[in-house]
């Protein structure tokens, strides 16, 4: 499912995805620049595969996902994906393509309106994900919004001749800051 | 999922799975107390819909399901996913015995069996699993093979009225050789004059 629009702070929003959105993540998702703590780099990135993973995506009841806007340009996605609707549990992740907008709080705040969502809308009883240890911005992203540290898998990855360990977190609606 | 091959251990075999065995499987997905181990693979369904399942599995290129035999027995299934071309590894979806043969060793027999094959066969380097918390005979299973906890995650699976933990476990190729190299191998060594 494509999530509903989600206004938030400083310009960011959440918003429904459009196929032209699935067509940008391709050259997002291949640049050197946000691959330190992302995927190989390489897939089967054709528009037909984009328009794919758009319908798969649109009918896939057990995933909610979005894209970031900020200043009502497409900036990332994030979503809830594999959610058990028996347990209420799903896994979250997130991805802010345009590296030049690194460090201005996007993350944070959609987030934020992600976990909001799933505790005031879906009624969700738990979230968790894996993030780099070492990717500070998210991890600090996630942990404002609730995510604790639920365990830390050594050695996940290698890049650069260094072993990069996960960390692996967890949300509660309990966990989630009071928004005052 | 691809259809695994003969993986032979003490007393099990991991084998090809046939039509044959759906049936089975099917009364295992709704027995309570498989549902309450684990974690459903396939909701129970008509025959038709078992043996739709079975060939789209077989279609699938990262997953891997087996059949588990005793003598020529069915008892158990497992199932499971290779990572990516650029991660060899393996994590354990589904390893279920049948109730009515459970305590009877069978579960450590044919996952010594399995973990044999994907390090000392396909010389994959890690492995994974996630266990319920009270899953007690999985979790010693796991220990015994030489499985290490890294995550626990709270109040995960529900059932019987409430939620329980996940256990989550890896192991490395190193464990996997420190512990059972010596001991369990698929092949002989070759004969030193093999190559000549």
């Amino acid at each position: 499912m494509h999530g509903p629009r989600l206004d938030g702070r400083n310009s960011v929003s959440l918003v429904p995805a459009t196929l032209e959105h699935f067509k940008q993540y391709v050259p997002w998702m291949l640049q050197p620049e946000v691959g330190r703590f992302w995927g190989p780099r390489f897939g089967e990135m054709t528009d037909e595969r984009q328009e794919e993973r758009f319908k798969k995506t649109a009918e896939d009841p057990t995933q909610i996902s979005w894209t970031i806007a900020y200043k009502e340009e497409p900036v990332g996605f994030t979503g809830i994906f594999d959610i058990d609707w028996v347990r209420r549990d799903g896994e979250s992740g997130i991805f802010i393509g345009r590296h030049d907008l690194f460090g201005r709080g996007i993350a944070s705040e959609a987030v934020r309106l992600r976990t909001d969502f799933a505790w005031r809308e879906l009624r969700l009883h738990r979230v968790h994900n894996w993030i780099a240890l070492a990717n500070r911005g998210s991890r600090r992203a996630n942990e404002k919004s609730g995510y604790q540290q639920m365990g830390l898998y050594r050695k996940s990855f290698f890049r650069s001749g260094e072993w990069y360990d996960e960390w692996l977190g967890e949300a509660f609606p309990h966990t989630f800051p009071d928004q005052g | 999922m691809a259809l695994g091959g003969t993986i032979r251990g003490k007393t099990t075999t991991l084998r090809l799975p046939t039509d044959a065995d759906l049936e089975t499987y099917n009364d295992w997905m709704a027995d309570m107390r498989v549902r309450r181990a684990h974690r459903v693979w396939n909701e129970p369904a008509m025959p038709a819909t078992w043996k739709e399942r079975l060939k789209a599995t077989a279609k699938e290129k990262m997953d891997v399901l087996w059949s588990i035999d005793v003598g020529g027995r069915l008892v158990g299934f497992a199932t499971g996913s290779f990572w990516s071309p650029t991660e060899p590894g393996f994590t354990v979806r589904q390893f279920v015995i049948a109730p009515d043969d459970w305590r009877k060793g069978f579960g450590f027999d044919a996952a010594l069996a399995l973990h044999r094959y994907l390090f000392d066969y396909l010389d994959l380097r890690r492995a994974g699993v996630e266990i319920r918390a009270d899953n007690v005979a999985g979790l010693r299973i796991a220990d015994r093979l030489g499985y290490v906890e890294y995550a626990r995650g709270h109040e995960v699976y529900y059932r019987d009225g409430a939620y329980v933990d996940d256990v989550q476990l890896f192991m490395g190729i190193d464990a996997w050789r420190e512990r059972w190299g010596a001991t369990e191998r698929e092949y002989a060594p070759l004969p030193a004059d093999a190559t000549r």
